[in-house]
């Protein structure tokens, strides 16, 4: 894990529950998984570490999932970032939204996993 | 004519017309009646002028004869001395008598104005009538003598009758000047007033129609504005009395009312689509809510059957903690929906207190001994305080107090660590006062003021620091209602929450079930 030139995944989630689960799944299909908890901390990991895919869960304390995604696109230095949306919200307007805001792709809880491993190969090779 | 429009009802108007036409009319037949009487009386006067005119000649003629023959008689008595014949003296005096005839005739003919004439010609007439009797039934004596040559009563009679036909003549054409001048009056009377009858009509006529027709334009445009949908106008009533005034009122007040239907209309299509609304929201949240646990549901089961087949990765203790994970997950699911369950029931009114009698302070025991496993998870420590005498058996609805009591106690267990849960319960009058109280994290103004709002929890992380569904106090709050009273709540941020709660002790007595 101190290999810092490999790919890593920045998975932001606010639920412990969840989040300890696709770390877990994650690392077991051989990703390098980093997590934040909130908006802030997200914004902060992807700024030093510059992670190759961030999953972005929407429903997020301090700094919600929106304006984190909306302040990456609007950062010089990371708005090139792969952002994919998590969330519970499934509404065909709520897709919608966060492809608008700058999100690259977009998945509805619960996670369909290999969907979800299918996603993160577009941007992450392994 | 603004008037006449403004004060006069239709009918009114109609009645004053009629009445000025009427009036007119009158007074045109009332001189023209005038009129013909002066006629009539003109004939009169000049028939008696004429026969008056005549008679006068006549006594002329017959005095003027009588006094000839007189003068011959006497003439002859004195030459011949042959007396008069009986036939000729009867004669005579037959003549004698129609001359005295025609002038009591002469008095009989109306004379305004030519009495005091008569009189006079009466009374020299009578004394000429008196002589010439005298005269004639004297005549064969020899000793009667007569002054016949002396003739003064005889020119005082025919002067008196020519005074009397002067004044006659003259009265006469003083009457008949007085008489053309009524007759050219009347006349000209009659005139005016069939000119002016006619003009009056005619404006008559002209006002009520004009009068008439302005009122039904206005009536016309108000009418049109309400037909295209203009319902805030509103018609001048007050330029019209009477019908149209009326009708205007009726068309103001029918424009009301459709302007409350409409209102009520869209009201309750606005109520309809805030509801809709409402409903789409609570379906999103409802969606929101199952997906999180379901999320971690299958994930952990998708996860551990991923692990069973592959026994280097198996660790019994970690397999242990999972499916408690995915338990946890399934039971907050199951919460989850019967609190939805339960709100959705409340909001279709479908949700009703069933009520009995209880012991409030022995279910309150029951659900903070039930719930103190929670107290001690946390570290803090239960104060109960519950006035067991005061409070006796209350007539509610079990099953919502203890729901209520639960949730509020578990909120304050959730939110509260190495601190105090105060539950105090007493009755107030006819109230069960209960008040949940810790010592917790608190909240904001922002947040006491949505945090009886369904989906609403204090803070977004609360939902997965601490758990629960953010639907609890909503439901608390809407069975507090439906028990007939209400929850308050005074908090403050860092130092913990005080949620009161005011129930009637016999709900039936003083409240009906909502």
């Amino acid at each position: 894990m101190n290999d810092t030139n490999a790919t890593k995944i920045l998975l932001v989630e606010d639920n412990e529950i969840n989040r300890d689960m696709l770390v877990r799944r994650l690392t077991r299909a051989g990703h390098t998984v980093i997590c934040a908890a909130d908006g802030e901390q997200a914004l902060e990991i992807m700024r030093n570490e510059q992670p190759t895919l961030v999953l972005l869960d929407m429903n997020l304390p301090i700094k919600d999932g929106w304006t984190t995604c909306r302040e990456a696109r609007a950062d010089s230095l990371i708005r090139h970032q792969p952002i994919i949306a998590l969330t519970a919200h499934a509404m065909e307007n709520d897709r919608q939204t966060a492809l608008n805001i700058g999100c690259n792709d977009y998945a509805t809880k619960p996670i369909d996993f290999p969907e979800l491993l299918g996603k993160i190969a577009k941007f992450v090779s392994l | 004519m603004k008037t006449l429009r403004g004060k006069f009802s239709l009918r009114a108007r109609l009645y004053l017309f009629s009445a000025a036409i009427i009036t007119l009319f009158a007074v045109n037949v009332a001189t023209h009646v005038w009129g013909s009487f002066a006629r009539s009386e003109s004939l009169v006067a000049y028939r008696d002028a004429v026969t008056a005119s005549q008679l006068i000649t006549d006594l002329e003629q017959s005095l003027e004869a009588n006094r000839q023959q007189i003068l011959v008689l006497a003439t002859l008595r004195e030459t011949t001395e042959q007396p008069l014949g009986d036939q000729e003296r009867l004669s005579a005096l037959e003549e004698i008598d129609a001359i005295s005839q025609r002038l009591r005739r002469l008095g009989g003919l109306d004379g305004g104005g030519t009495d005091d004439y008569y009189r006079r010609l009466h009374k020299s007439a009578t004394q000429l009538i008196d002589e010439w009797q005298f005269f004639y039934n004297n005549y064969n004596r020899a000793s009667a003598r007569f002054d016949v040559e002396s003739s003064v009563s005889y020119n005082n009679s025919r002067q008196r009758l020519q005074e009397l036909d002067k004044r006659q003549e003259y009265l006469a054409v003083q009457r008949s000047e007085a008489i053309d001048r009524t007759i050219n009056l009347t006349d000209r009377i009659t005139v005016i007033g069939f000119v002016t009858t006619i003009a009056v009509t005619m404006l008559l006529v002209i006002a009520l129609i004009r009068s008439t027709n302005a009122s039904l334009q206005r009536l016309k445009i108000g009418v049109q504005r309400f037909g295209s949908g203009d319902l805030t106008h509103r018609m001048d009533t007050r330029r019209d009395a009477g019908e149209i005034g009326e009708l205007a009122k009726t068309f103001n007040d029918m424009s009301s009312k459709l302007q409350m239907a409409i209102d009520d209309v869209r009201a309750a299509k606005a109520d309809a689509d805030a509801a809709n609304a409402a409903k789409s929201m609570f379906l999103a949240n409802v969606s929101h809510e199952l997906r999180t646990p379901l999320n971690a549901i299958i994930g952990y089961s998708e996860m551990l059957q991923d692990e069973i087949g592959d026994p280097q990765a198996v660790d019994r203790d970690q397999f242990s903690h999972d499916l408690g994970t995915i338990i946890f997950s399934g039971r907050q699911l199951l919460s989850l929906i019967n609190d939805i369950l339960d709100l959705s029931k409340i909001e279709t009114g479908k949700m009703h207190a069933s009520n009995e009698w209880f012991n409030p302070a022995e279910l309150i025991f029951q659900v903070c001994d039930s719930l103190s496993p929670l107290v001690s998870q946390k570290n803090n420590t239960l104060k109960l305080c519950v006035d067991i005498d005061g409070m006796g058996d209350i007539h509610s609805d079990r099953s919502k107090l203890q729901q209520i009591v639960t949730n509020l106690f578990s909120n304050a267990c959730k939110f509260t660590e190495k601190g105090d849960i105060r539950v105090t319960a007493s009755k107030q009058g006819d109230y069960l006062h209960l008040i949940v109280a810790d010592t917790g994290i608190g909240m904001t103004t922002d947040q006491q003021a949505r945090v009886f709002d369904a989906f609403v929890q204090a803070e977004v992380t609360t939902g997965t620091e601490y758990g629960g569904t953010g639907l609890g106090l909503a439901i608390v709050k809407d069975f507090c209602q439906i028990l007939g009273g209400d929850i308050t709540l005074t908090s403050t941020l860092g130092a913990g929450s005080s949620f009161e709660v005011m129930i009637p002790v016999d709900q039936e007595s003083d409240h009906a079930s909502a």
